[in-house]
């Protein structure tokens, strides 16, 4: 049977009881048989199981539960991973200590909170390639903030307006300089929209790298086209990416290579790839790393002022042995257009160069935005 | 009065919806005889020209004006017109805000800054020596059944049997329909093949479909030309269209 891992993610589409790539990594998680915890709350985790009749709760942990905090120390996938094997998700139904999970999302810093569990807690390996991992759960029997939250003022005033629709706020949140880190833990304990209700953290990841990546990217269609071939790269926990921006209108292609043997690809390379002109149909086939690599780049070509047409490639070795969610993507792709860049003379130049970086170029053919660059001539070529 | 006028809804909807085949904004240019506009869309490679002449309108009033418009803003409110209903446009001097009434419903509709808007294209001096006019809906249903198997189409006229020809190659399917002599009326059969993507084309068939007939202009690996008449003649729409390379 073919595997379809890198599209499943986990998600146990294969029908096996247990993810046999999941359990690879429970060894990672110690076991700690406590009932009580008593420390930081940084955010806040709703499953998607069974909705929507979620459960959820506050994250528990030491730890600033910011993917830009962890690479601003330095961390190494290992670090990463053992943070996050320690981490609690303690779990009730989300209105069972009412406003706690509200607290704690408002809150720009991480909070004192006090947790009493059913049993000790147990390890309980959730991941699914979106979220970052978390290794224990425990059923909450207690559950208080000690902590008074910190709000900031745009937080403050997207989420007290409750007739302002989820997508627009999550657009005047980032135009104030939030990050999508926050507004997504704001989206997941139902603080954003006028309908509010709480939001599975995995969708809610992505549904605000999808709605502040829109926003920008109507923005950007109005700039006048970049003029050259600009190509950047960048590398995070074996993840390569290699972004390639084409003077032009908005267009966005992504690639995704998983090489064989890596972590969701099966014995064979996998390759996935979407595209999209201004407007979007449906949900990518690559998922939530989709939207992560596009607000990079959208992000990168607001602060430049400037349109283009953009091919992301991502190349995924078995160095990245622990699914840490698409933030490594955001990251990957943000840090890539922070760099400098390497300017090209013409395609053939650029795609060479990128396969150089990648290693390959196979992936070369699978591109319909380089063929339409390449095959489709202007009108100005005939005046 | 910059412009007033009122207008059969149909037709005002598609002339907007010939427009927003191509582009997202534009600027439409009004005068005395008529309105007209000419944009290409933002990557370079299809242009639109557009003019509906005065007699279109039941009743039309004009000075020389340059209007910025939002179409697919214009495309979503009109979206909701019924058909054969009356549609009265209005546009004080120096306004920015025009106002449509129809149906009991009074729009007042934002107008774009022109100067935001890229400026007309010329239009450029090609020779397309193959010229045929065929019907408009089976040029679209040609367009539909190529875009199921191939994302390109080649477009072309075999002199030696006076047929016009079209062919989708996709990875596995291939499609062919040619036109005879009955179906196609041949103005001047010379010899034409260029390749085109199907992205445009879609789109611009949709609104050919409701054409009688186009006359379609073609050349060796050159733009093709659509010319057709809406609005019971009053209306005419020119799609030029860059052509693809063959891939190697």
């Amino acid at each position: 049977m073919e595997r379809h891992c890198a599209i499943c993610k986990g998600k146990g589409l294969c029908g096996l009881t247990r993810c046999p790539i999941k359990s690879r990594f429970s060894t990672l998680a110690q076991v700690r048989p406590s009932t009580e915890y008593m420390g930081c709350s940084p955010s806040v985790f709703i499953g998607s199981y069974g909705y929507p009749s979620v459960r959820g709760g506050p994250l528990l942990v030491n730890d600033s539960d910011l993917p830009t905090d962890w690479l601003a120390k330095g961390f190494l996938i290992e670090d990463i991973a053992r943070i996050r094997a320690g981490t609690i998700r303690g779990m009730s139904v989300p209105d069972r200590f009412p406003g706690t999970l509200q607290e704690i999302a408002l809150s720009s810093v991480p909070l004192d909170v006090e947790a009493r569990f059913e049993r000790p807690v147990a390890p309980d390996l959730m991941f699914d390639g979106t979220v970052a991992p978390v290794g224990l759960s425990g059923s909450m029997k207690a559950f208080s903030v000690i902590d008074n939250a910190k709000v900031a003022l745009p937080v403050d005033r997207v989420t007290s307006d409750t007739d302002l629709g989820a997508n627009e706020a999550c657009d005047i949140l980032s135009r104030s300089g939030i990050d999508v880190y926050q507004i997504s833990r704001l989206l997941s304990a139902g603080l954003l929209g006028r309908k509010r209700k709480v939001v599975p953290t995995r969708w809610a990841i992505t549904a605000v790298d999808d709605a502040v990546s829109s926003g920008i990217k109507q923005e950007i269609s109005r700039y006048p086209a970049l003029d050259e071939i600009r190509l950047f790269e960048g590398f995070l926990f074996g993840n390569r990416i290699v972004c390639i921006l084409l003077p032009g209108d908005w267009k966005f292609e992504m690639v995704e290579i998983w090489d064989a043997k890596s972590l969701w690809a099966g014995d064979k390379d996998y390759l996935v790839r979407d595209d999209e002109t201004l407007k979007k149909k449906g949900y990518s086939p690559i998922s939530g790393a989709y939207y992560s690599a596009r607000l990079g780049v959208a992000e990168y070509l607001k602060k430049t002022g400037r349109a283009a047409r953009v091919i992301v490639v991502r190349h995924v070795t078995g160095d990245y042995w622990a699914p840490l969610g698409t933030w490594v993507v955001r990251e990957a792709t943000r840090k890539a257009m922070a760099g400098p860049y390497l300017r090209c003379p013409d395609l053939s130049a650029a795609t060479a160069m990128a396969s150089q970086k990648i290693g390959f170029s196979y992936w070369i053919k699978e591109s319909r935005l380089l063929a339409e660059q390449k095959y489709q001539r202007t009108l100005q070529e005939f005046f | 009065m910059m412009l007033k006028a009122t207008i059969d809804a149909d037709i005002l909807k598609e002339s907007i919806d010939a427009i927003s085949a191509l582009v997202t904004e534009c600027r439409l240019h009004t005068d005395e005889t008529g309105i007209s506009t000419r944009a290409v869309d933002t990557a370079n490679v299809a242009m639109i020209s557009f003019h509906l002449k005065k007699e279109a309108f039941e009743s039309f009033s004009s000075t020389k004006s340059e209007l910025g418009l939002d179409i697919a803003k214009i495309k979503n409110i009109f979206g909701m017109m019924g058909k054969e209903n009356l549609l009265a446009l209005e546009l004080p001097d120096e306004g920015h805000k025009l106002k449509v009434s129809f149906e009991g419903y009074q729009y007042s509709i934002t107008l774009l800054d022109p100067n935001t808007i890229r400026k007309d294209p010329n239009i450029p001096n090609i020779n397309l020596p193959g010229k045929v006019v065929l019907s408009g809906s089976e040029l679209n249903n040609a367009i539909k059944a190529a875009a199921v198997v191939s994302d390109k189409i080649a477009l072309g006229i075999d002199p030696a049997t006076q047929t016009f020809y079209m062919v989708a190659e996709g990875d596995t399917d291939h499609i062919r329909r040619e036109f005879g002599k009955t179906e196609v009326n041949f103005i001047n059969g010379a010899e034409a093949r260029s390749l085109f993507s199907l992205d445009y084309l879609k789109d611009m068939g949709k609104v050919m479909s409701r054409a009688e007939e186009v006359e379609l202009s073609l050349g060796i690996d050159h733009p093709a030309n659509f010319s057709f008449y809406l609005a019971g003649g009053n209306g005419h729409v020119e799609y030029l269209l860059a052509p693809r390379i063959e891939a190697d």
